[in-house]
């Protein structure tokens, strides 16, 4: 049932998103508790020191390997 | 006693007029104004100018309200032959609207004179009962449906995130959906993930999913990725959607695709759930923050279950 209700409300933004209609949630992380029945809004902001998409910027490409990525938090980048 | 020639003679002399040259150049200028068809809806479907707002004359006073809320905005209103424009513009003015423009010779000159021409796409008459309820929604209508169809959006995980976003995007229209998933379907999967039935447990995911959704919505094309996404795949296979959707459970698979969706230039819908509390938001890297930006690096393993 949660996942049923998170991925209702993933549909409909994709469909905001592939019609240019609405206000999407970039910006915005929306969070929602079933037992309390509650839905939260909080405002995300870019890093500007992201790796990934800000100044700071290392991800020209993908990793070698995510899955060792993820265990050891160490970035394998490729080497040019 | 009037005849529809003198309507049209006492519409000009208040109504201004522009050729379809004029038009043309305005568009090219990017003028801010609204051009407006508002001929009959079989014409409309035989071909309009590009980017022009559709209202047919018989709904033009009830419905312009809604696409344009400023009285002075200029309208460049078109027919197929300049008539029924002057006169819907005459209605216009009567409701405020201080710039209303009739283009003379309509849409017969704008396409004798070799300009571009757009068609909506065209639609089965089971396609337009199938999805009447969009048409009655301003925000989608015909054209929105046509969009729609004309989609690829790629779920990412067909289990307890991606089945209830993948039976919602198809049984919308989403014209083609790509499922990526490696996975086979087990019983206990069967209390959340509604993509997969009792009868398909043992199967790959991603062939119970292509029978559902056929099964719902014969309009869509699935996809089947039956592979497990990593850095060796992850571009080749984005760069054909335009949507991603991701409902993964895993931090390598988060970060692969936060990376990869940045270099493919896609948004992400992003959606995780943890027990009783869910979280979703949308990242595109162009306008707001990226997984990164929220999550720098990943959790030592153990910590928080993928």
């Amino acid at each position: 049932m949660l996942p049923g209700t998170i991925g209702v409300l993933m549909a409909t933004e994709a469909i905001k998103l592939l019609l240019g209609t609405g206000n999407s949630l970039v910006g915005r992380l929306l969070t929602y508790d079933s037992m309390s029945m509650q839905f939260q809004e909080f405002k995300i902001n870019r890093d500007e020191s992201c790796i990934a998409c800000g100044s700071d910027l290392k991800l020209t490409g993908l990793l070698l390997d995510y899955e060792a990525y993820a265990e050891t938090g160490h970035l394998n980048l490729p080497s040019h | 006693m009037k005849s529809s020639r003198d309507l049209i003679e006492e519409a000009r002399k208040e109504i201004p007029e522009l050729s379809a040259a004029d038009v043309k150049q305005k568009l090219a200028c990017e003028d801010n104004f609204v051009l407006l068809d508002i001929r009959d809806n079989d014409e409309y479907r035989a071909g309009y100018i590009p980017d022009a707002l559709y209202i047919s004359r018989g709904m033009l006073e009830f419905e312009i309200e809604d696409y344009v809320t400023d009285r002075d905005q200029e309208i460049v209103l078109y027919c197929a032959a300049g008539a029924r424009s002057l006169l819907a513009a005459q209605s216009l003015k009567s409701l405020g609207y201080t710039r209303v423009i009739s283009m003379s010779g309509g849409f017969r000159d704008w396409s004798n004179a070799g300009n571009p021409i757009a068609k909506p796409v065209a639609m089965s008459a089971e396609q337009l009962e199938r999805y009447s309820r969009h048409f009655m929604l301003r925000e989608i209508g015909e054209d929105g449906q046509a969009k729609l169809l004309s989609s690829r959006v790629l779920l990412i995980g067909a289990g307890g995130l991606g089945s209830p976003a993948g039976v919602y995007l198809a049984a919308a229209g989403v014209g083609t959906l790509g499922v990526v998933d490696s996975d086979v379907v087990d019983l206990s999967n069967l209390q959340r993930q509604i993509l997969h039935q009792t009868a398909d447990v043992d199967k790959p995911k991603v062939d119970s999913a292509i029978e559902t959704i056929k099964a719902m919505n014969p309009d869509v094309n699935v996809i089947p990725h039956p592979i497990r996404l990593d850095e060796s795949n992850a571009m080749e296979i984005f760069a054909d959607y335009d949507v991603i959707v991701d409902g993964t459970d895993n931090f390598a698979t988060r970060y692969l695709v936060n990376d990869a969706a940045i270099l493919a230039d896609k948004p992400i819908v992003h959606g995780s759930i943890f027990q009783f509390e869910g979280q979703l938001t949308v990242f595109d890297a162009t306008q707001g923050p990226c997984y990164r930006c929220l999550f720098p690096s990943p959790p030592p393993p153990g910590m928080v279950p993928g």
